[in-house]
């Protein structure tokens, strides 16, 4: 053994990094709720680059009524929109509901969110509910007594600031160091490789809208936008309404993954730009000055996006019961769709029954309005914007022979 | 599914596209100042009232909107989208009764011509910063879109001006009405904790009103002081308000009270204009409060600016900020902090100290801290919860009554949250009132089913008192005639540790006067 004498004791150590912290057995469950819905890509690659396996990052199942009488009854506090509210059940199933118990129960406080109109707008700030719906909701689990710890649960809601990528570190770092062993360092990469995971999501899930918009041009087809926010495609917040028209062969997309490339959107809003009505593509100050809410802001861009391009015929707004952020945006959104013709119809108030047959009856009637106007719309559309289309141009050929 | 044609069969003769377009004030000119009157709306009368004295000292028509009748709230739902939170609709159709009325006696162009409406600026995440939107729809719905509405950041003191310089906010201005505003809240303070004990009923409503009225020539004749540094030395050093106020405090001293009634202490958190309005919006409920024998503690506005400094203390702290000299920024701006809570003592120590003090934001936040995350923005945030949890640990008050506007995003959180402090403080007395503002048995009869059991504790903590320090009622009105000051309403009694008035009254003339050991 050799001895320590005063030099050797206070000597800088060679940098070797420490051994890996086996977190190989802690299971973490995750709600799938809110924001969630738009940023899953970046927890789990979070979680993975920690040491968490993947068959230990567990989501919570779809929101639906079962899911909320089973594991949320009694557990909530306050009468709010279903989207927070359901979040009880969520909750509930991953204390009670699991075969394999989680050690970790991770719902994040989400503050802001990166965004395709991030630098185009006042900010990207989350709803002031859905930000705080973690503590709203965990009061319904601790207002007794602790069931978290009772379950042998720590309970983790980090406050993130996803829009604002410089400062996440700090805030996961400080909100989970106790909770996964942290040291600053592995936080670090731990983030940076929840951000590549999510940017790389966006970027597939947006060139895949552009190749169905390419496709429309190309055969001249009709498409439809979904105008809502995030967990409307949670099957038991949006009831699968776009499913619904998709079976009739109507291909959907989300305005969350529009694509934002510039030959696109440059064709797109090339007037607005040119006229002075607009700085830039992404610039949404002409129809909505408070631009702070990242949601409502893409909902106002995915408008407009919408009423320029000639393929997207019909819009369909999703908005839940008791939904503060999207009230004062119903009429704006509708009036900007409706300025060159495309149809737009709304679903209010959802909640967590599913009206099925008054979904149905309003699906055909959408139909029915899209197979006999769509044409209509595209021709007069196009008429409107220059004809360098960078998305049929290759192929114009191809579209003439499919007339 | 029908096929369809594609580019390169354009249709001729297209008609012109006209996109949406949001609200956009026409410019209000500098030279239509003479010619065009403010108006402005949301506080409470005492505050629109010492407004108007600044604004009339910069020279400018201004009139603040009449008060909010329930009829506003029908007025409102007609012209805007459904589902508002109930302090959208109120205040939309204030505006549009108002301007139905003037378009009534004139025309629409002259309206249109003749007043501009200034209203509070967005802040964030909340609904509170798409006011406008419901207003502009409004002004499309009565088809007065050539009518000028202009915001008011709140976060800048000094935003040069704006919307063709008609209007400029400077540093003058900013300071006046935020004066204005400390001033509103310690008359209120006054009002509230004297009202319920006033032996000649209506006499501090009179005294109240010749108060505003003095301190609204006050504003309106402060003299000029330049448009920079030098107006902000004169505001923060100058005797000149602070003179001000002690003439304030010799006509309260002109009322007598009895503080002998007992009543419990309600104090009132929620929504910010829900909270500070006085009238229709929220069923009279201050008022309503005061006739089933509670004693109102008013929520100052002067504590929502106080709040609005620390968001950005706190990213200054962590680093966040985008500054180039976040230490530097952090030291003034908790410099500034120290400035405004000094300036709002100074001003209570004109008025013998009888107003409440502000909540130390530090603590507000340490007590909100494991219910509610401080840095959760929107509405009054962690505050609601804060200030509960202050006014219980400190008896501040009896029971806390919540005002939340039906949907009010940020609220119904709080609120929700507070299940959880109401588990882990049981004894705390909390009624958080829903606001739809046409329900107002329901709501009243929530906040009386709590009342009964602060007006039990109210009465108990009495007794108390009066066993501890083996004093009589009719002791004590012997010596209240023998020293007839303790029965002025600005005579000060110190909070000794009970919630109410009246056994902190006693409790000071045994210990501080001596009546104990007389």
């Amino acid at each position: 053994m050799p001895f320590q004498t005063l030099r050797t004791w206070f000597e800088r150590k060679p940098s070797v990094a420490p051994p890996p912290k086996d977190r190989s057995q802690l299971r973490v469950g995750i709600a799938r709720v809110l924001n969630v819905w738009s940023t899953h890509q970046f927890w789990v690659a979070f979680l993975k680059e920690l040491g968490i396996s993947s068959e230990n990052i567990v989501f919570s199942s779809d929101t639906s009524e079962e899911q909320g009488r089973e594991f949320g009854k009694g557990r909530g506090t306050v009468d709010c929109c279903y989207p927070v509210k359901c979040i009880s059940g969520h909750y509930g199933e991953l204390v009670f509901g699991q075969k394999k118990k989680i050690n970790i129960l991770l719902s994040p406080m989400i503050h802001s969110l990166p965004s395709i109109l991030h630098g185009h707008v006042v900010d990207t700030v989350t709803c002031t509910r859905v930000m705080a719906g973690p503590e709203n909701i965990k009061a319904g689990f601790l207002k007794e007594r602790d069931v978290f710890a009772e379950n042998d649960i720590v309970y983790a809601s980090p406050f993130v600031s996803l829009g604002d990528r410089h400062m996440v570190t700090e805030q996961l770092f400080t909100s989970l160091k106790d909770v996964f062993d942290l040291d600053l360092e592995e936080t670090a990469r731990a983030v940076q490789a929840g951000f590549q995971a999510l940017d790389s999501f966006t970027t597939k899930a947006r060139q895949r809208s552009r190749d169905i918009l390419a496709w429309c041009a190309q055969n001249g087809k009709p498409c439809i936008l979904v105008l809502a926010r995030p967990y409307h495609m949670d099957p038991g917040i949006g009831h699968e309404i776009e499913g619904e028209l998709q079976a009739h062969g109507y291909p959907i997309l989300w305005l969350q993954y529009l694509p934002g490339d510039d030959d696109l959107v440059n064709w797109l809003f090339e007037e607005d730009v040119k006229t002075g009505r607009i700085k830039s593509p992404f610039d949404i100050s002409d129809v909505w000055t408070s631009s702070y809410s990242s949601n409502t802001n893409e909902i106002m861009w995915g408008a407009k996006f919408a009423t320029r391009c000639p393929w997207i015929t019909c819009v369909i707004r999703l908005s839940s019961y008791e939904c503060g952020m999207d009230q004062p945006t119903y009429t704006p959104s509708q009036k900007i769709v409706e300025a060159t013709g495309t149809l737009y119809f709304k679903f209010g108030d959802l909640d967590s029954t599913k009206p099925g047959g008054g979904i149905k009856i309003r699906v055909e009637t959408i139909v029915h309005y899209l197979s006999k106007y769509s044409e209509e719309i595209i021709q007069r559309k196009l008429g409107y914007l220059s004809p360098d289309c960078p998305l049929a141009v290759a192929r114009r050929s191809d579209a003439a022979v499919s007339t | 599914m029908a096929q369809l044609t594609t580019i390169g069969q354009l249709p001729l003769n297209q008609p012109p596209i006209h996109h949406y377009t949001a609200y956009r004030p026409r410019p209000f000119k500098r030279e239509e100042r003479d010619k065009v009157t403010i108006l402005y709306g949301g506080l409470t009368w005492k505050h629109e009232r010492l407004i108007q004295g600044t604004l009339h000292n910069m020279k400018y028509n201004a009139e603040p909107l009449p008060n909010i009748a329930r009829d506003d709230l029908d007025a409102g739902k007609e012209l805007i989208d459904v589902g508002a939170c109930c302090p959208t609709i109120f205040t939309t159709g204030s505006l549009v009764n108002f301007l139905k009325k003037e378009v009534a006696a004139s025309s629409k162009g002259e309206v249109a011509n003749k007043y501009v409406f200034l209203t509070a600026g967005a802040c964030g995440p909340c609904r509170f910063g798409q006011y406008h939107e419901s207003y502009s729809m409004a002004l499309d719905g009565l088809g007065l879109r050539d009518f000028r509405m202009f915001l008011l950041a709140q976060d800048e003191l000094d935003q040069g001006p704006s919307g063709g310089g008609g209007l400029e906010i400077n540093l003058p201005l900013s300071l006046g009405l935020i004066w204005g505003i400390l001033f509103g809240d310690l008359l209120s303070d006054l009002e509230y904790l004297t009202r319920p004990y006033e032996i000649n009923p209506g006499q501090t409503d009179q005294v109240l009103k010749a108060s505003v009225e003095y301190l609204y020539r006050v504003f309106r004749e402060r003299p000029d002081h330049g448009a920079k540094y030098g107006t902000l030395a004169w505001h923060l050093l100058t005797n000149y308000f602070t003179n001000a106020l002690r003439e304030v405090c010799k006509m309260w001293d002109a009322i007598e009270v009895d503080r002998l009634r007992v009543k419990a202490r309600v104090k009132i958190t929620g929504e910010f204009w829900l909270q500070t309005h006085e009238g229709d919006g929220n069923y009279n409920i201050k008022r309503w409060l005061e006739q089933e024998d509670a004693e109102v503690v008013p929520p100052p506005v002067a504590v929502w600016l106080h709040y609005l400094l620390h968001p950005t203390i706190r990213k200054l702290e962590h680093r966040h900020s985008t500054s180039k000299h976040p230490r530097l920024e952090q030291t003034l701006l908790q410099a500034l902090e120290r400035i405004y809570r000094w300036t709002y003592n100074r001003f209570r120590k004109a008025l013998a100290d009888l107003p409440n003090e502000l909540p130390d934001q530090e603590e507000l936040r340490e007590l909100a801290e494991p219910f509610y995350h401080f840095e959760l923005r929107g509405g009054e945030g962690h505050m609601l919860i804060g200030k509960a949890l202050h006014a219980y640990h400190h008896k501040k008050a009896h029971m806390i009554c919540e005002l939340s506007p039906y949907s009010c995003m940020p609220n119904t959180m709080s609120i929700g949250s507070m299940a959880n402090v109401i588990g882990k403080y049981p004894d705390l007395l909390y009624a958080p009132i829903e606001v739809k503002g046409d329900s107002e048995v329901h709501a009243l009869s929530r906040c009386q089913m709590i009342l009964t059991e602060a007006k039990r504790r109210a009465h108990e903590q009495f007794q108390e008192v009066l066993k501890k320090t083996g004093l009589t009622v009719e002791k004590i009105r012997k010596y209240e005639e023998r020293h007839p000051e303790t029965r002025r309403a600005t005579h000060r009694v110190p909070h000794l540790g009970y919630s109410g008035t009246a056994a902190n009254y006693v409790l000071h003339l045994a210990q501080d006067r001596g009546l104990a050991r007389a």
